[in-house]
Parts: C-alpha cells; structure tokens; sequence
C-alpha cells in the first residue's frame, strides 16, 4: 500500500478542520475523494503531499511512519500533487516548468536537449500539441494544466494527487485526461482525485471517500455506489431536483438585447444573437472558441472591429464597461480571483465596488455601505464562519456568492454570467442555479457561458454554440442535447462551417 | 598680502596671453582638435566652469580658423571616462583639457589618453600619479580655507564663537577645513560646530537654521561656498540676527560679490575660487600649440581676498555663475 | 429581488454567525501606530541628545521645512496606492520653480512688482503641474510604458531644461518681487507658519480624496489589481492619470511655497526629492506595489525624515560622515515595526 493515512486531525488556530480521518490508496487504483466546499479534502490532500503536517495522527508510506516536513519531502517518496491554482512560473518555457527546480545537467551546465526530449516525450504522451519552448503565460489555461500533468508524470510519481483537475478542461481534454489516468492505473500509480463533478468520477473511480465538515464519512468500492447516493452523503441531505424548471416565456417577449455581426480581431469572425425578457441564453462551445472574446466584447470590455449593440431596439454604443452599466447589464466573469474580486480588500468594499456612486453624496457613506453589505450576506447566504476580513480568505464558493452580491448590486435588467460553477460545490451550485430561475421568473434575462453541458441543458431555453470564433448555431427546445451541441461545438454543423473548413 | 599678488598675477598673465595668441595665430598652419571634458553644470560653480569653457571656445575658434575645440559634459565619473574615449577615438583629438569629476577614477583613462600622444591639461583636481599631466591648472583649495580663517581671525581679534558649514566630504572640502583650521589655530575663536551643507542652498538654509536655534551667540559663519552662503543670508534673515555676525563664502558667485561691492555688512568679503580657471586652461593649452615654446608645467590661480575695494573686478553680470 | 437566494440547507446561517469577529488581543496595531510611535521614539531621542529640538523655533522650522517633501509625499501616496510611481517630481519641482521665477520676472516690467505678479506666477505654477502630471499620467496609460521608465524619462527632460533655462546657473527672483512675496513662506497665523497650514490643509483634502471618495476608493482597488478594477466598471485610464495630476499639483503647491523661501532654483534644487517623497509614503505604511495607502501616516513619515536631519545636525556626537548611516538605520527600523508581525503565531 504506498500511502494511507491514520487519524489524521488538523486544527487551524481554534478551529479543527480535520477529526480522525483515515485513508488508504492503492497502487493501480484511482480513490476519489468527495466534499463540499470546506470539508477538508485540499487540507487532508496537502498532508498527505508534505505541505502542512497533521496535529495528531500518521501518514504512512510502505507501511512506515513517515514525517514529511515539505513537499520536496514527499516527492521524494514518488508523492506529487497537482494544485487547484496552478502553480506555474508564467514567464518560463514550458519545458523550464516540467523541470523546474530538478534540472537535468551536464556537469555544471543545463542539459537543454535532454530536457527538451523528455518534455516533449511527456506532452505526446498526454497527446497535447503543446510546444515545450511557449512561455507558459501565452497558453490557454487548459494548456496550463496539461503541462502541470506532464510536470508530475516526468517524475517518477506512485501516487498522483489531483485537485480539480477538469475544472478549466474542455470535454474533449477531459477525454484525453482520463485516457491518461488510465494508462497511470495500469502501470500502478495509485491516484487521488478531488472532484465535484459526480459524473466523472463514476466514470472513473475505483474507490470513493466522502468527507462532510472534516469528518469521514463513507469509504468503500465505487461499484454498488449511485450519484444520488454520494450527492447525499455529501450535503448530508436528499438533493432532489438538480435544476429549477424554466421560467415560462410568453411568445411576445420582446427582445431586450441583440448584437448583430460583431468581429473581434483574433477571437471571433461572425457571431450575431438576441435575448428576449425573462429567458436564458447558453453559449456552448470548446475553451477559446470565442464565447468569453463575444461577450466582453459586447459589454465594451474588448476592442471590436465590427458589431452593433442594440438594447430594448435602440442602438446603443458600449466602449466601457461603464456604459454596460448605465444599461443595466451586469456580467460575472469567469475569473474571480484574477477580474472579479480585489482580494486583499475587505468584503464590504468588494461588494459596493462596481455600484460605488450609489454610496456617495458626494462622500463616501460607510454605514450606508455596512448596510448594503448586510443586506448581501442575507440574500446570497454567505458564510462567515470565521473572521474572514478579505476577500482572499473566503472559500470558493463563498467567493463566488460574493461575486454575484457585487454584480448584482447595479439591479440589472440583463445578467450575463461566465461559468459560475467552476470549482465550486454541489450544494452551492444548486443555489446558483435557482437563483438564476428567480432572476428570469422577475423578468430579467440572462446569458450563461458554461462548459458544462448539463448546465446548459437543464437551465437554457435556447444555446447559442460557437466554434472556432464563429456562432455556428442557436439551438432551441427540443434539439438542445448533447448530441447536437457537441456536433455545433466541432462545427459539423452549422452556419459557417465552410469558410471554417477552408480557413 | 601675498594671495593679492598672485591673483593680479594670474590675471595679468591671462590677458598678456590673450595678446600673445593673437599676434602668433597667422603661425599656424596645422589643423588642431582640442577636447575639453568637464562636469555637466549640475550646481552653480560647475555652471559657471561651463560658462566660461564656452566662452573661451567661441573666443579661440574665432581667433584661430584651424583650431576646433569640442566640449563633453559629464554626470559621473564613469560616463567622463566614456568620455576620454569617445574624443580620442571619434575626435582624434591632439589635446586634452580635463577638470577630472574626481582625482582617483579618472587617473587612470587620462594616462591612457596620454599614451595615445595627446597633450593633456588637468585643470583644478590633480590625478593620483605624478607625471602624467603636461600642465597642470588649478586653484589652491588650502589657500581659500587660510584667506578666509584668516580674515575671520582679524575681524573678530582673534577671538569668538564661529560655525562651519562644510562641502560635499571630498579631498576638496578637507583641504578647504585644513587651511582654516591652521588659520586659526593659537586664537581664542572656538569652532561650535561644523556641518556638511553639500555647497548647496537648501542645505545650508537648513543646517544654518539649526545652529540658530542651538546656539545663542554666533559672531561668524564660514559658509565656505556662495551657494551655501546664500542659505546662510536667508535663514539668519529668518531669526532676524543681522546684526550680530557676518558670514565669509567662497568662490566668487556673482550675485555675492554684488553685496561685496554694495558694502553689505552681512556679507563683506568673499574668497575667490574662480570657474574662469578652465578658460585659463584652454588658453594656456592653445598656447603651447600656436607659441614658439612648449607651455608646461604648474599654473596655480590664488585665492585672493575680494573686498568692498576690488570686488568690481571680479564682477562677470553675465555669467550664470 | 426582494425574496431571499434560495437556501436549501439547514438553517445554519443565523445573524450571529454572520458578524465578522474581528481578531481580539491586546497588542497595539503596530500596523497602523508603528510610524506614529516611531516619531514619538525619535523625538523623545532628540530631547535627550538637545534640549533646544523642544524649542518653538526649532519645531517650527523642522514642521515649515517638511512641508515641501510633505506636500509631494502626499500626493505620491494617491500614485503608489494606484500602482504607480512617480520618479519625476524633484525635477518637476525645479522646473516649475525656474519657469516660474522667469515669468515673475518678465512680468514685473509690466504689471510692477505686486501682487498680480505673483498671483500670476502662482497660477502658472499650478497649470504647469497640472499639465506635467496630465503627461505622466497620459504616456503611462495610453502608451502603457511603465511608470518608471516614463517618470524617469521626465525626470530627465525636466532637470535639464531647468539647467538649461538657467544656463546651468542659478535662476534668481526679482528682489522686489521677493520682498511682496516672502511672507508665503516665512509670514505666519496664529503662531503657525504658512506652509504648514498648507501642509495640514493638503493632508486633510488628502485624507478625504483617498478615503471617503469613490476616487479614492477605485485608487485602491487598481492598485490591488487592476483587472479587476476594469471588470468592474472603473475607467482605470482616467483614474491612474487624475493620481498623476494630483501628484503634478501637489508639486506646485510645494514649489510656491518652496520659491519664497530662497527666491532661487537651479539644476540642484529639488534633487532626490522623489526618493524622500517615496520614502515618506513608505514609513507611513503605504505599500510600495500598491492597494493600499495612508494620508496620515505619510505625513508622519515626511515629518520624521526632516526630523532626523534636524536632530543631527543638533548633535556633533555623530560624525558627519555617517549622518546616512543614521537615516538609513531608522528608515529600516521605521518600516520593519510596522510589516513584523508581532502577533504571537498560530499554534
């Protein structure tokens, strides 16, 4: 058994995050290990990887105590994790990344060729195209995690511990990842896998763990065990409808935005689309098939070189975000930390950032801001179990409810939403997405970018699907399935399709 | 006093020089480049030092149609040492007038122009090594310190309460204290303090403003330097204590020597030092080309004693200096 | 929306919950009394080494002259907290004073000597700090050539076209004009030295500007990140360039009351100014990679730097030659009080 760990518990100051638990991997074995948001799963994980050291209990490897004091420890003993953030130096090759601080050498010199070989024998593996001499800042994110792969399987690594792996990979990623955590099986890596994602992991487990607020819950085989089943133990409650009904639209609903022939140099070619009052519109496509360029470029975020707004019929023109506003038009985008949220500011500030002049008369009314604050912790239900004073301390979720408090705070007619579930728990998801239905039952509209395809299924009455910076169809009621979806997003179908074939 | 002399010296000389190159510049034929490198007018004195290389050159240039003089400032030691090159090997100079940034650094790219076969004037601080300057011109740093000790150690009868406001700490501002302090040594006149001020305005402002409130009898200031000495006036203005001390500054600024010549009580004399010392450099460099005789050797200016008397003919209105 | 977001789990969320605990000890902040408690260490030091650091006079001189350095620091504060920086506000200062003395100058053959003059010279100064910050600010943003590179650009231009303009001389103010204007630096009311009203009054606008304006808020928040600032809504151009012209503002309001003090400028006013004004910001607890930024504080750390300067020169128990040795000793130990962290660590 090459790593199992005993009554491990780990307390942060006064607060215990871990009692008792215990865990065992196997070689040739991928155990998932399951939670909401704050069970424990990255503190146990990163106990286990040498990065923080238990309060009580033992890690064992062989069968032996081991007292890992850092992560180089454990890598030493084949334990190498995959971080949720990645943690790549940006400005550096990808192949300066796989090797980072284990450079191959020849004598007191940089072996350049050797590491090329076997970066680029690590990639193929992975079946990326990705070249080992790009600087990691210019690959896309699920580029990034590719080369974060290829870092830990150029070591020779028994046990494989990822976090989140798929939540920035494309379906088609996702394929090639789990080919690839089938070959590690075969050849004996023992794998831990954290996930939300219920459905790969049936897909993929041979063992589960849950844990719910630090304690374990349930251990065994995946065989004889239903999502349901996990869905529950995991919220510790019966979750039984998954997605809200949709909001009746009335055949005269009019048209509150349209954007007509919009191009954006290097991202999209042709796109146009309406949304009407109180509906959802999904955008589905692959990461970089230009849904994110659209849409900011839409909202004023982005150069344009061609494209009209209209709003409610009238031309409008947006060349900042500001303008949005003034049209009521809220967006959250997909990256909270790096766009959404100033993280070393306190929640307040956070939460009246974009809606600021509300606030001022003309100075800055903190009470009225303390209040406004309030009102948002009520209504999004954010949790503050313990002094959280900046935004960087709060979990995931709890971010992205603090998102959604600051975007909501200009009470927008139109909502337009980028991949609000990444990374986040079911529990939370499921919030997410009735919140989504309230907004349309009030007639609001709404936008939802999502690589989740369920999402877009369950919540969209129509899906706008892009490929390769063209909007190559709009799908509507009963033809929205995956089948379809995935025949636009390859740009099988679709309008655009040609010129695409011969580009 | 001997300091006079020396000075009416230096300038009869100056100008019998002058005559001497305008009778004998139809004698030359061959064509001559002469470099000239010098501080960037970063503070008044080195201002005054561009001034007047300036001048001499548009002087020399119109007196000989074939000597060309090439001015290069510089902001540190090291961008002058990049200098020297750039004028040996872009310029092909035939000779070099050199006010070195400072003495240690610069020995050495100046001996290297030397050994390219280039007539080399080093003018007010002499390089480390003897022997490598053709000639050499420089004001006396230890002259201007003893002038002004002793004039204060005159005026008070040899004894009181002085401050000193120092320069920037460098070989200058210590030969300077050196020649005051031997000055007046054996005297009653108790030194209270002593501060760098930087030759600089603010400075001195500031650190005259701090003796003021530290000490309650003051009966002179040696300042040292005009620029310092203006921060003086200023700050003792300030405390409104006029009448109870005079200050003694140096180098010859113009509008300090103006009060000199107004009779100011504050200010009554200053001690020369003066940025002519360049043109004097350049004319005695053109010399040693254009002359029958090789110019070599020490040229060292005095410091002399500028008085209510004789301030008019230190007084260059046009001068930045 | 009126109704609550749908809370499907047990009701946990209760109001007490909700209240942010705040961290409990009783530790000063040294984060925000560290540069106050530093000054208070400093004077007491200098009552020791000489009684005369107490007296009136002395206190007014070393409060009168941490005006400029202030003034400037003031508004680097607005620019670092934004992200920026700004390299080019001791030459910028010199500039403006040379331009204005020339001006003055030239105006007193028409309107004399008097107070339009320097009215006048005065507006002048403003507009040309405004116009200097306006340029900073603009190649910074819409060139997006980083700060430092642009400042240190303009630092250049500036400093030489001041030698340039006083033919690397010294430029001197009218003395007629000098006398009408002397007063704005040496004049007092109430027993307070104007440029130390001005001091005061510039830190108090300050202190609003940055902490009950949306202004100050969005200085913050780019400074934080600026990506974040453009997601939500702020012009972040706009806002960057208006810290540069404040900053150029705040320059001139040093200058003018700068000028009076010697009626001169020259090539060698003004020099390292900006690294003091950095320095200031810095003591006073304003983070040098920006996001967050303190009025007060910066006040008292340009109040301490003159106040080290002061103190040695009131001694001749240290040797001149180590007077940076001093500074930079208590710069170090100014800023580590504040960034250690003196909380006893985590079990």
């Amino acid at each position: 058994m090459p790593v199992s760990a005993r009554n491990i518990c780990r307390s942060f100051g006064d607060n215990q995050v871990l009692f008792d638990v215990d865990l065992d991997l196997q070689a040739g074995e991928v155990h998932a290990l399951l939670g909401e948001n704050g069970a424990g799963k990255s503190t146990l994980v990163k106990i286990l990887a040498g990065y923080l050291r238990p309060t009580s209990g033992e890690v064992l490897c062989d069968g032996s105590p081991q007292d890992y004091r850092s992560s180089g420890d454990a890598e030493a003993d084949g334990v190498v994790m995959i971080h949720q953030e990645l943690a790549l130096a940006e400005q550096l090759s990808v192949e300066e990344n796989i090797f980072l601080g284990r450079e191959l050498r020849r004598g007191p010199f940089l072996d350049r060729r050797a590491m090329r070989e076997r970066s680029q024998a690590a990639l193929a593996e992975l079946e990326t195209h990705v070249d080992p001499r790009a600087r990691v800042k210019d690959l896309s994110t699920s580029d990034q995690q590719m080369v974060e792969i290829a870092k830990a399987i150029t070591r020779d690594v028994r046990v494989l511990i990822m976090d989140e792996p798929t939540a920035t990979l494309t379906e088609n990623e996702v394929t090639v990842l789990f080919a690839l955590i089938a070959r590690l099986r075969q050849r004996g890596v023992a794998i831990l896998y954290i996930s939300h994602k219920l459905r790969e992991i049936e897909q993929i487990a041979d063992r589960v763990t849950v844990l719910r607020d630090g304690h374990l819950i349930d251990s065994g085989p995946m065989a004889g065990r239903s999502k349901e089943e996990l869905a529950r133990l995991m919220v510790g409650r019966e979750i039984t409808e998954m997605y809200p009904p949709l909001t009746v639209l009335s055949s005269d609903a009019p048209v509150v935005l349209e954007a007509r022939a919009f191009v954006v140099p290097g991202a999209v070619k042709q796109a146009s689309f309406t949304l009407r009052r109180g509906e959802v519109l999904g955008f589905g496509g692959v990461v970089g098939a230009g849904r994110t360029a659209l849409i900011e470029a839409v909202l004023g975020l982005r150069a344009k070189s061609a494209g009209q707004v209209l709003r409610s019929g009238q031309p409008v023109v947006l060349r900042h975000l500001r303008d949005a506003v003034h049209q009521r038009i809220a967006y959250l985008t997909e990256d909270r930390k790096g766009k959404g949220l100033v993280l070393n500011m306190d929640l307040r500030s956070n939460v009246t950032l974009l809606n600021l002049r509300a606030h001022c008369h003309p100075l800055l009314d903190r009470r009225r801001e303390e209040k406004a604050f309030q009102e948002a912790v009520q209504r999004f239900d954010i949790r503050l179990r313990t002094a959280a004073l900046t935004a960087a301390e709060l979990s995931g979720g709890n971010q992205q409810k603090l998102l959604l408090a600051k975007v909501m705070s200009i009470d927008p007619d139109i909502v337009i939403i980028n991949e609000p579930t990444r990374g986040i728990d079911v529990g939370t998801k499921h919030q997410i997405y009735h919140f989504i239905h309230e907004l349309t039952e009030a007639g609001r509209s709404v936008i939802l970018i999502s690589s989740e395809m369920g999402e877009l299924i369950g919540l969209s009455h129509r899906v706008a699907v892009m490929c390769a910076g063209v909007l190559t169809g709009i799908i509507e009621g009963e033809q929205i399935n995956e089948h379809n979806i995935m025949q636009y997003a390859s740009g099988i179908k679709g309008v655009g399709v040609d010129e695409q074939r011969h580009a | 006093m001997p300091s006079i002399k020396t000075a009416v010296a230096t300038i009869t000389a100056t100008a019998a020089l002058t005559s001497a190159i305008g009778f004998s510049g139809a004698a030359m034929a061959q064509e001559l480049t002469i470099g000239v490198s010098i501080p960037a007018a970063t503070h008044g004195w080195a201002g005054g030092v561009n001034y007047h290389a300036e001048e001499a050159k548009k002087r020399l240039e119109a007196l000989y149609p074939d000597i060309e003089i090439t001015i290069s400032t510089a902001g540190t030691a090291g961008e002058q040492a990049n200098d020297l090159e750039d004028l040996v090997s872009l310029r092909s100079i035939d000779a070099l007038v050199i006010l070195p940034f400072e003495s240690g650094p610069l020995t050495d790219p100046v001996r290297r122009v030397k050994e390219s076969g280039v007539f080399v004037t080093v003018v007010d601080r002499g390089l480390t090594e003897e022997g490598i300057q053709d000639l050499y011109v420089a004001g006396n740093n230890h002259e201007l310190g003893r002038v002004s000790g002793e004039y204060i150690r005159e005026q008070l009868d040899g004894e009181g309460d002085i401050v000193v406001l120092r320069g920037i700490p460098t070989v200058i501002d210590d030969e300077r204290v050196q020649g005051f302090q031997e000055a007046i040594e054996g005297s009653e006149i108790n030194i209270l303090d002593m501060q760098h001020a930087n030759w600089n305005r603010d400075d001195g402002f500031e650190v005259m403003q701090d003796y003021l409130s530290r000490f309650d009898n003051i009966d002179a200031v040696w300042a040292q330097d005009d620029d310092i000495a203006l921060g003086v006036i200023e700050a003792v203005r300030q405390a409104d204590r006029e009448d109870e001390l005079f200050i003694v500054g140096g180098a010859g600024m113009k509008e300090i020597i103006k009060r000199v010549m107004e009779g100011d009580e504050l200010v009554p004399v200053d001690v020369l030092y003066p940025p002519g010392m360049i043109a004097t450099a350049m004319d005695l460099t053109v010399q040693h080309f254009v002359s029958n005789g090789p110019v070599l050797g020490e040229y060292i200016l005095g410091s002399p004693l500028i008085t209510e008397e004789n301030a008019e003919q230190y007084y260059f209105p046009d001068s930045p200096f | 929306m009126s109704s609550a977001m749908l809370n499907n789990k047990t009701t946990q969320n209760t109001a007490a919950q909700n209240t942010v605990a705040r961290p409990k000890g009783f530790s000063i902040d040294l984060k925000t009394w560290g540069p106050f408690i530093a000054l208070v260490v400093l004077a007491i030091l200098g009552v020791l080494i000489n009684p005369a650091f107490l007296g009136l006079d002395n206190l007014s001189n070393m409060l009168t002259r941490s005006a400029f350095i202030g003034i400037i620091a003031i508004g680097a504060t607005f620019v670092i907290t934004a992200g920026g920086l700004d390299l080019s506000v001791g030459a910028m200062a010199a500039f403006i004073a040379g331009v204005m003395i020339i001006l003055m100058n030239s105006l007193v053959e028409q309107f004399g000597a008097g107070i339009t003059t320097i009215v006048l010279g005065i507006g002048a100064s403003l507009l040309l700090g405004l116009c200097a910050g306006f340029i900073n600010g603009i190649v910074t943003t819409k060139g997006k050539i980083e700060a430092f590179i642009v400042t240190l650009g303009t630092m250049g231009i500036y400093r030489s076209l001041v030698t340039y303009l006083a033919d690397g001389g010294t430029l001197t103010l009218d003395w007629a004009v000098r006398d009408i204007y002397r007063p704005v630096y040496y004049g007092s009311f109430m027993g307070i030295t104007f440029p130390v009203w001005v001091f005061f009054a510039v830190a108090v606008i300050g202190y609003i500007l940055l902490n009950y304006t949306r202004f100050g808020r969005y200085c913050f928040a780019i400074g934080s990140n600026e990506k974040v600032a453009e997601y939500s809504a702020i012009h972040v151009d706009r806002v960057k360039t208006l810290t540069y012209m404040l900053q150029g503002v705040c320059v001139a309001l040093a200058t003018i009351i700068y000028v009076p003090r010697l009626g001169s400028a020259s090539g060698a006013t003004g020099v390292l100014w900006e690294l003091e004004a950095i320095a200031a910001v810095i003591i006073g607890g304003t983070m040098l990679k920006g996001g967050h930024g303190r009025i007060w504080g910066t006040v008292i750390g340009a109040i301490m730097l003159t106040m080290i300067g002061n103190i040695l020169n009131l001694t001749d128990a240290i040797s001149n030659y180590l007077n940076g040795t001093v500074q930079g000793i208590i710069i170090i130990v100014a800023v580590y009080l504040q960034r250690a962290s003196w909380r006893k660590t985590r079990p």
